[in-house]
């Protein structure tokens, strides 16, 4: 049982001041193992958070990120699971399944991870699963009208995920579910 | 005593093998089983306890590596069911409340007898007996919210652990740790006062128990006990409040420690705890001369870091204690 947070796109101070708090009360450290962020934090203010609920802390970079040292994309191995992560402003037409699934084969990886697009979406397709965790602090987009602030947390057993949904909506947090499986183990080309 | 035999007479001594011969694979069959069940509800991550309550996973429709494409299906769950989830009934809630108890325990099962590689060392067979030690301490915290873990557990669990892990019995040895678990907690419930803090100062917590230490050794040699207690000031609080929580474990090496629980356990005319006390107090007699020639610190340092002695010696001493100090006062006003 691996907790891996997935969220990004919070555009702190810029478009958001911070998390919501009904977020930030459920964030506690001890609880995660890994986080994977879209990007755009975008300040070390963010980072520095990040990473007290969690040191072991994965950045990809967003156009607005103050630390211009962030991957633009980067892979990492949990458990069975080959997870790569984007912030996908990069990837053209934003938000776009074919376009993102290219992606997603170029990084031989299950599970590809982006934002950008401030909307929640988990899509499979037949090169594997991606998710756009949304933006956590619900800071707005020019692509996405009224953004629910979002975050995404994976439960990684075995051959299994359970993504965990949770969106702020009308002041309330609502958690969804989806679970998908591997048929097949991941072969180890390192 | 051979090892085979150590491990089946503990189980007797500690009832949980009853008297009749015959009843024994019954008994054994039966708790081993609700060992079992009692793990699979409170030690399963919540993780494994999700995907039963699922069941035949009607989600298993979405094999990530399938040719169907389209959005994966969202399901609605309650404020419980999920990882970050604050309720109380929460079984997420739960299993993160149990992590601190679970480290603590992950760290005493590390500093366990480090001399002896049955318990310590990077083999997989030791971690194996810290893996099951561990499931054994965590359930007993579980199952125990007052008490829940308290370190120094780890060093009673250690040799009833290990004299069923090592019975020439494959049956037996295979199933150490269900047993293990059995016994450790009918050995603790006679103590488990002892480790409750607001228990201390109780007519059955420590503090009362050490004092009848000090009754038992006025009775039986007053001189020592006067020497100790006034003029050198060494009181029990001092030193065996160790001795007295975890059993004598860590007085003593390993295979001497098997020997005096094996007096302890099986002691006809007293209750454990009795027998303990009669143990401590044949301790410090062993040691008078030594004693009676030190001071604070050198008696205290002493009892403390307690010297290699003769058990047998030491364990005749104490059965031939007078246990009940009336008795003595008694025969001196005739």
């Amino acid at each position: 049982m691996v907790l891996v947070l997935a969220l990004g796109d919070l555009h702190i101070p810029h478009r958001a001041p911070d998390l919501p708090a009904k977020f930030k009360s459920m964030l506690v450290p001890g609880k995660i193992q890994h986080i994977i962020c879209t990007g755009n934090l975008c300040i070390k203010e963010v980072h520095d958070y990040l990473k007290t609920l969690c040191p072991d802390l994965h950045i990809a970079r967003g156009e607005y990120d103050e630390e211009t040292r962030y991957p633009e994309t980067k892979t990492l191995t949990i458990g069975q699971f080959k997870l790569g992560l984007c912030h996908g402003h990069q990837v053209i037409p934003w938000g776009d399944l074919d376009s993102l699934a290219m992606l997603q084969r170029q990084l031989d990886v299950d599970i590809l991870v982006t934002g950008h697009t401030h909307q929640f979406t988990a899509y499979k397709h037949e090169g594997g699963v991606v998710i756009n965790p949304g933006s956590a602090s619900g800071a707005f987009s020019s692509i996405t009208y009224d953004v629910n602030p979002s975050f995404v947390l994976m439960d990684i057993d075995g051959l299994r995920v359970v993504v965990y949904v949770y969106e702020l909506i009308d002041g309330e947090v609502k958690v969804d579910k989806i679970d998908f499986k591997k048929t097949t183990a991941a072969h180890s080309a390192h | 005593m051979g090892d085979g035999l150590r491990a089946t007479a503990w189980k007797l001594l500690l009832g949980y093998l009853p008297p009749s011969r015959d009843l024994w694979e019954k008994e054994l069959i039966e708790n081993r089983l609700k060992y079992a069940k009692l793990k699979e509800e409170l030690l399963v991550s919540p993780s494994q306890l999700t995907r039963k309550k699922v069941g035949a996973l009607s989600y298993c429709d979405h094999p990530a590596d399938g040719v169907v494409a389209g959005p994966l299906k969202r399901h609605e769950i309650s404020e419980e069911d999920h990882p970050l989830s604050l309720g109380k009934a929460s079984v997420w809630h739960q299993y993160f409340q149990h992590t601190e108890t679970a480290e603590q325990i992950d760290r005493d099962l590390q500093r366990t007898h480090p001399d002896l590689k049955f318990f310590s060392g990077d083999s997989s067979f030791s971690r194996k007996h810290r893996e099951s030690m561990r499931s054994i301490l965590l359930l007993f915290a579980k199952l125990n919210p007052v008490i829940r873990y308290v370190q120094g557990m780890n060093e009673v669990l250690a040799p009833i652990y290990y004299v069923f892990s090592t019975d020439t019995n494959e049956q037996n040895a295979a199933n150490a740790e269900a047993d293990s678990f059995s016994c450790f907690v009918r050995l603790l419930s006679d103590s488990v006062d002892h480790f409750c803090e607001q228990l201390d100062n109780s007519a059955v917590g420590i503090l009362s128990t050490l004092s009848r230490l000090s009754e038992l050794l006025k009775a039986n040699d007053e001189e020592l006990w006067r020497h100790l207690e006034f003029t050198t000031k060494v009181k029990p609080q001092y030193y065996a409040f160790r001795w007295i929580t975890l059993l004598l474990t860590q007085e003593f090496n390993f295979q001497c420690i098997m020997r005096i629980w094996d007096s302890l356990l099986s002691s006809p005319y007293e209750t454990l705890q009795d027998m303990l006390l009669k143990i401590c107090c044949a301790m410090l007699l062993c040691l008078k001369s030594r004693l009676l020639s030190g001071d604070f610190v050198a008696n205290l340092k002493l009892l403390q870091n307690y010297p290699d002695i003769n058990i047998e010696h030491l364990l005749q001493v104490a059965r031939d204690l007078s246990s009940d100090p009336s008795t003595y006062r008694l025969s001196l006003t005739l």
